[in-house]
């Protein structure tokens, strides 16, 4: 029976169908080549929608479907396979319906606007969601690896899309270079885990995982290169991480993501609400099951995630432009997610995963629109008084505003609250650790709420600072469109987990993404995976205490936060206030110095070595060779003298040699004895 | 019969003189002569060992010797010729062009 | 005969196309060196054998009598074909053909001469690939240096003396180091073998009917003869601290013959390590793993680390090649099917890869007059197509998944990490794998500065898109790097089956 899964490649290819149509085609289609990628987005997210009615009746499937290269012998086989389960469904649903409001959006952001190059950006567009798509679906760690680098691909190309100018070829650079660095890691944990276990597959009973849980359990046994079964999962493990701290933009490789603002706005919604940055944390979700094993790799992914939400939270207070504070918010909501994986709540961060991408790509679309009005200046000190020209981007930003912030009961809040309480109960259930991680998830709540409302109130509050601010371009319906249908979302997703209710008000079965994800495949569930998980649950008082402190605590911090915005800012003429900071906001400003510190690195470290190394070559390696050369040649010249040109003296030396020759027979042969 | 040495003696003597005109003389007609005087030299060698073996193969290469001797010297002549038209002399010193 | 009539062809063309009146030449040329292609694809499509060639397996399109007979060791005229050898034969005459058609721009002085070259060297590297006679593979391997020595110092540029005549006196001087210890090996193995048949040396190798030879026990004659061929080859390959003729030698030939020399010449070394060294004395090479290792990851990241010093294109390429060398070595010393399939499966990616960046460079040099990073910026404005494509190249070059690189690449790290020849091979692997973002990180550098950016060029010549005909063979490159990537097992399959018997513990992991 051609089920529907016989038709999930279709959600891969389509895209990427659009990509070769754009690149072939595109510049004789209207549009330059749009329609093609909304209507294979369009199909791909239909497909997804049946794909996920299938997984909720509880079908799972993981097939492969594709030989890459076939061992003989004995030698592995690598394979390219789909692994649709609940997780990967909804993955499917979300990337999908982002990249199809992402397309709808750019006839208004890039045709509307009169942007050249459009088939070169389509195509980009197709060949990532197609990428991402298969990173998606992808079955086993070689196949995940390869379409995550294809992900990195498509976003040099799309963030270097205007490549006339300076700026963007280098941050596009920057990024992949970036990413790169990550991504070497994750290469040697690819490699590392296929030496280990003979298989990369993410699901089954021989799947890595599953191996993995066996050889501690003692029923297995793998090469663990002499290390102890546990060091050396903690090793690959953190390998793996690499790529993942690279692509989802985590302390310390994620100087990249700032700067690859330069993109199209658009297509910094889809790498920051759905594609790239979200493949890092989806691939820990993904191989969950394994890195549940290691206690020592879980305490370091809640240590990056709680580090970077708070770390980039507090460079997100002092930014001027709007993108550049929609930047931090990503890498600070990303380092959420860590937090949440980190902290054994693999369910709460998927869930923040999922309303994450809803309300960033609301708020990046939003502010695609306020820079169409602002005729690309990006400048939140040139704006103010927006509200008024344009609603339905102020309502639709504000409601991703308050999800980003946390507020209480649009989805932000819920996602972000549970992170924060699964990583406190496990804390105090004894792992100290942890704890930490959470203070500093908390703090980063108030900086979020802060700079949140402060990006909001400079926006569209006060008087406009700017003549374009009182006379702003507008927008039609293919921006609007896909704002109005991000902004429902994001103000409602979070019903579908409202664990506080569930455990305040004692009402069962509305933690529905629990049991969503529940349904996967066998060693694949939530369930499992809490068991696997190193941590124990403790509470303050009762569960539904500690429930209702967490929520209020973090809640408060956010309304704070925002609060403290509304009073400095939501004023007609509002300052700079954060300049009160002086040399912290300089500091801030400037990123803690992590770019300097990475350009140092490649500009007066590598670059003088490999100067060196050249210098070195040429003067040393080759110079010896020449030196060999010259000997020879110097030689030459001198012994090339005995060819007088006289002949009596080619006839004297005949002679002689013969004279010697005899006499050096004689001598050897004993005649004069 | 007349021991070998004496032979041997003879064409040694023959030999060091032309080696000697070769080496101590500049011109290259008397260059050419000292050159036939060792040909000749070995021309005697030949013969010699030739009877004293009985074997009259020595003889025979004595008489190809010759012929060679012959043409040699007719290749030589060309050569002076050559020298003389280009240098205005049959100095072998002086013709020192092919040298490096 | 197959083999026979695929050289014959190939010389004749050269010959017709030497006499050829210029303004053809380059079109004929090209128009003949289809031959040989057709000729390696039907090979390829009916190639049914397995096995190793050398080791007692199958040999494919194979011809062997007896030549020249010297004493009690026959010269034997003996030619065929395994799973190593076919896929650089369809290599070399694609590659080929490609090269003589991005040559019709930029060769504008004797062009018969040139293209009868060219195919002259392709007959000569057929040659190489196909001999199975140590004696016919020997003649074939030093004619292939008289064409490029031409190609070079005619056609090269402002230094093309020095480097023509340093690629060969060091080759040269190589092949003689190699040669000796080969015959060497000949006469240690004295009566043990009565002719120079490859197959019949190895497998007596492998017997260990190694006698002693000029005072050496059989031991250390294998010894001094693996280092001596092993020197000789990797002159060839080329891997640091060996590798000084190759750049001056590519910054100065001409871009056909770049392509030649990175795509095809340089296989010509790794091809000869993996049939003489690494098939015929195993026990040595494990022996010596330490010291090939290192060398591996040396010329990985050191070439990597001059490629990122330079300012001139075609000495970034020509650094690379030296790194992307290194992982072939790599891979041979590792003894798995990945680590040995992989280093003959990138010979064959790198000659596409490292021939496709050449070629685009050259457009890009036809155009502009200059190849250096600071003297033109934002070139994908005028040049949209070749730009396009020379990204694609470069991210190809950087091991980008399903292009061939990345197949090659993956390979070899996964064959190598999980090798047991030493304990060490994981830590080897892994740093030879920091390549991959040094790679990037100066093929990106490079075309931030020429390709992007504001458009800029400080020559007196007008910049503009290629002609359809400089463009088309970077694209069918492209084409075939990618078809490579997503489907390696065109090659990979019958790459296994020559290389699994060389492993003796057959496959492993």
């Amino acid at each position: 029976m051609a089920g529907i899964f016989d038709f999930v490649p279709a959600i891969v290819l389509l895209p990427f169908v659009s990509f070769l149509v754009a690149l072939a085609v595109g510049n004789r289609m209207p549009k330059g080549g749009a329609f093609a990628g909304i209507v294979a987005t369009a199909g791909s997210f239909l497909l997804s929608l049946a794909t996920f009615f299938t997984v909720s009746q509880g079908q799972t499937y993981n097939q492969t479907i594709y030989t890459w290269a076939q061992g003989l012998d004995g030698a592995v086989t690598l394979e390219f396979g789909l692994l649709i389960d609940p997780l990967s469904a909804l993955m499917l649903v979300i990337v999908t319906l982002i990249a199809l409001l992402v397309h709808i959006f750019s006839l208004g952001y890039m045709n509307d606007e009169g942007e050249t190059g459009l088939p070169r950006y389509y195509a980009g567009l197709g060949l990532f969601t197609a990428s991402m798509l298969g990173f998606v679906v992808a079955d086993n760690l070689l196949m995940a690896f390869m379409f995550f680098e294809l992900v990195g691909l498509c976003s040099y190309l799309l963030i270097g899309f205007w490549f006339r100018e300076p700026g963007p070829p280098s941050a596009a650079k920057k990024a992949f270079l970036v990413t790169r660095f990550g991504d070497y890691f994750f290469l040697v944990g690819v490699v590392a885990v296929f030496a280990t276990f003979g298989t990369a597959a993410f699901a089954g009973s021989e799947s890595f995982p599953h191996l993995a849980e066996q050889a501690l359990a003692g029923e297995t046994s793998v090469n663990t290169f002499g290390f102890a079964a546990e060091t050396w999962f903690t090793i690959v493990g953190l390998l793996v991480l690499g790529g993942v701290v690279g692509k989802s933009a985590q302390f310390p490789l994620h100087t990249w993501l700032p700067d690859a603002m330069e993109g199209p706005t658009p297509v910094s919604a889809l790498i920051h609400a759905a594609t790239m940055v979200a493949a890092g944390v989806y691939l820990v979700a993904r191989m969950y099951g394994f890195y549940a094993l290691s206690p020592t790799a879980l305490a370091i992914i809640a240590l990056i995630g709680g580090f970077t939400a708070l770390f980039a939270a507090t460079m997100g207070v002092v930014k001027r432009e709007i993108k550049q504070v929609l930047a931090y918010s990503t890498i600070s909501q990303y380092g959420y997610m860590m937090l949440g994986l980190g902290g054994g709540g693999y369910v709460a961060a998927t869930f923040h995963l999922m309303t994450h991408a809803f309300f960033k790509a609301l708020l990046f679309l939003g502010a695609g629109s306020v820079i169409i009005a602002m005729h690309h200046n990006e400048n939140m000190w040139d704006m103010g008084g927006l509200k008024e020209k344009m609603p339905v981007t102020y309502y639709t930003f504000l409601s991703g505003s308050l999800a980003l912030a946390g507020i209480f009961p649009f989805a932000g809040f819920w996602s972000k609250d549970e992170v924060l309480y699964e990583t406190l109960i496990h804390g105090l259930g004894g792992s100290p650790i942890l704890l930490v991680a959470y203070a500093m998830g908390l703090l980063a709540v108030f900086f979020t709420g802060f700079y949140t409302f402060r990006m909001v109130f400079l926006t569209f509050h006060g008087k406009p600072r700017s003549q374009t601010a009182r006379d702003p371009h507008g927008v039609r319906w293919n921006v609007k469109g896909p704002l109005a249908v991000l902004g429902v979302l994001a103000a409602t997703t979070g019903v579908v987990n409202m664990v506080p209710v569930e455990k305040l008000l004692g009402i069962k079965g509305i933690d529905f993404l629990h049991q969503w994800l529940d349904m996967s495949l066998d060693g694949l569930t939530a369930h499992h995976y809490a068991e696997l998980t190193p941590y124990s649950s403790a509470y303050i008082g009762g569960e539904a205490t500690t429930v209702a402190i967490g929520a209020a605590v973090s809640l408060g911090l956010a309304i704070a936060g925002a609060g403290l915005a509304y009073v400095l800012y939501n004023v007609p003429e509002p300052t700079e206030h954060t300049d009160k900071l002086g040399g912290i906001k300089t500091l801030l400003y400037n990123n803690y110095y992590q770019d300097e510190y990475q350009v140092w690195l490649a500009n007066s470290v590598v670059r003088p070595i490999s100067r060196g190394a050249d210098k070195f070559d040429q003067g040393v390696v080759d110079g010896v060779v020449n030196g060999v050369s010259s000997v020879s040649l110097f030689s030459g010249s001198r012994v090339r003298r005995i060819q007088t040109g006289v002949v009596s003296n080619y006839a004297a030396l005949l002679t002689l040699g013969l004279t010697v020759l005899l006499l050096g027979f004689g001598l050897l042969g004993g005649w004069f004895q | 019969m007349v021991p070998p040495e004496y032979y041997l003696v003879l064409s040694a003597a023959i030999f060091c003189i032309g080696l000697f005109g070769i080496l101590t003389r500049r011109n290259a007609l008397l260059f050419l002569m000292s050159v036939e005087l060792m040909l000749n030299a070995a021309n005697i060698n030949l013969v010699a060992f030739s009877y004293v073996w009985g074997n009259v193969t020595g003889q025979t290469f004595a008489l190809f010797t010759m012929a060679l001797a012959a043409a040699e010297v007719a290749i030589g002549l060309g050569i002076i010729m050559v020298l003389y038209r280009n240098f205005g002399g049959v100095d072998v010193t002086d013709a020192t062009t092919m040298r490096w | 005969m197959m083999i026979e009539a695929l050289m014959a062809v190939t010389f004749a063309a050269a010959l017709v196309v030497f006499v050829a009146p210029d303004e053809y030449a380059g079109r004929l040329a090209a128009a003949l060196s289809l031959l040989p292609v057709v000729g390696s694809l039907l090979m390829w499509a009916q190639y049914d054998a397995s096995g190793n060639a050398l080791l007692g397996g199958d040999i494919a399109f194979e011809t062997d009598f007896v030549w020249l007979s010297l004493g009690n060791l026959d010269v034997h005229w003996f030619v065929g074909v395994d799973g190593i050898s076919l896929p650089l034969l369809v290599l070399t005459t694609i590659l080929t053909t490609l090269a003589i058609v991005s040559a019709w721009t930029p060769i504008d002085v004797r062009q018969s001469q040139f293209y009868g070259l060219m195919l002259f060297m392709e007959a000569n590297l057929l040659g190489v690939f196909t001999a199975l006679d140590f004696f016919v593979w020997f003649v074939f391997w030093e004619a292939v240096l008289v064409p490029m020595y031409f190609l070079i110092g005619i056609w090269g540029g402002p230094r093309r003396k020095y480097a023509a005549i340093k690629f060969f006196v060091y080759t040269n001087i190589a092949s003689l180091v190699m040669f000796i210890g080969f015959i060497a090996l000949v006469f240690g193995l004295g009566d043990s073998v009565s002719s120079m048949r490859l197959p019949e040396i190895a497998q007596a190798l492998r017997a260990d009917q190694l006698g002693s030879f000029a005072g050496l026990s059989a031991d250390a004659l294998k010894l001094v003869a693996f280092v001596a061929m092993f020197l000789g080859f990797a002159v060839k390959v080329p891997v640091v601290p060996l590798h000084t003729w190759l750049p001056d030698a590519h910054v100065e030939a001409p871009t056909p013959a770049s392509v030649m020399l990175a795509g095809v010449l340089l296989k010509m070394g790794t091809y000869a390590l993996l049939r003489f060294n690494f098939t015929m004395m195993p026990d040595v090479a494990k022996a010596l793993v330490v010291p090939i290792a290192v060398i591996a990851v040396l010329s990985v990241i050191y070439g990597a680390i001059l490629a990122l010093a330079q300012q001139d294109l075609k000495r970034i390429v020509a650094y690379s090649s030296v790194s992307s060398m290194g992982y072939v070595i790599l891979g041979l010393v590792a003894y798995t099917t990945y680590g040995v399939g992989g280093a003959t499966f990138q010979m064959i990616a790198h000659g596409l890869i490292s021939g496709l960046m050449f070629m685009a460079v050259g457009v890009i040099y036809n155009t502009t007059h200059t190849r250096m990073l600071g003297d033109m910026s934002g070139i994908a404005d005028r040049m949209p197509v070749t730009s396009g494509i020379f990204v694609a190249g470069a991210f190809g070059y950087m091991g980008l998944p399903l292009m061939a690189g990345f197949a090659g690449e993956f390979f070899i790290f996964q064959g190598s990490f999980q090798s047991t020849v030493h304990s060490a091979m994981p830590l080897f692997t892994a740093a030879a794998m920091f390549g991959i973002v040094i790679v990037a990180g100066y093929l990106l550098s490079a075309m931030q500065r020429t390709l992007f950016g504001p458009f800029r060029f400080d020559g007196d010549y007008e910049v503009t898109e290629a002609a359809f005909h400089d463009v088309a063979p970077l694209a069918v490159l492209l084409l075939l790097v990618i078809v490579l990537g997503v489907d390696p097992d065109i090659f990979f399959t019958m790459i296994q089956q020559a290389v699994n018997p060389i492993l003796e513990t057959g496959g492993g992991l």
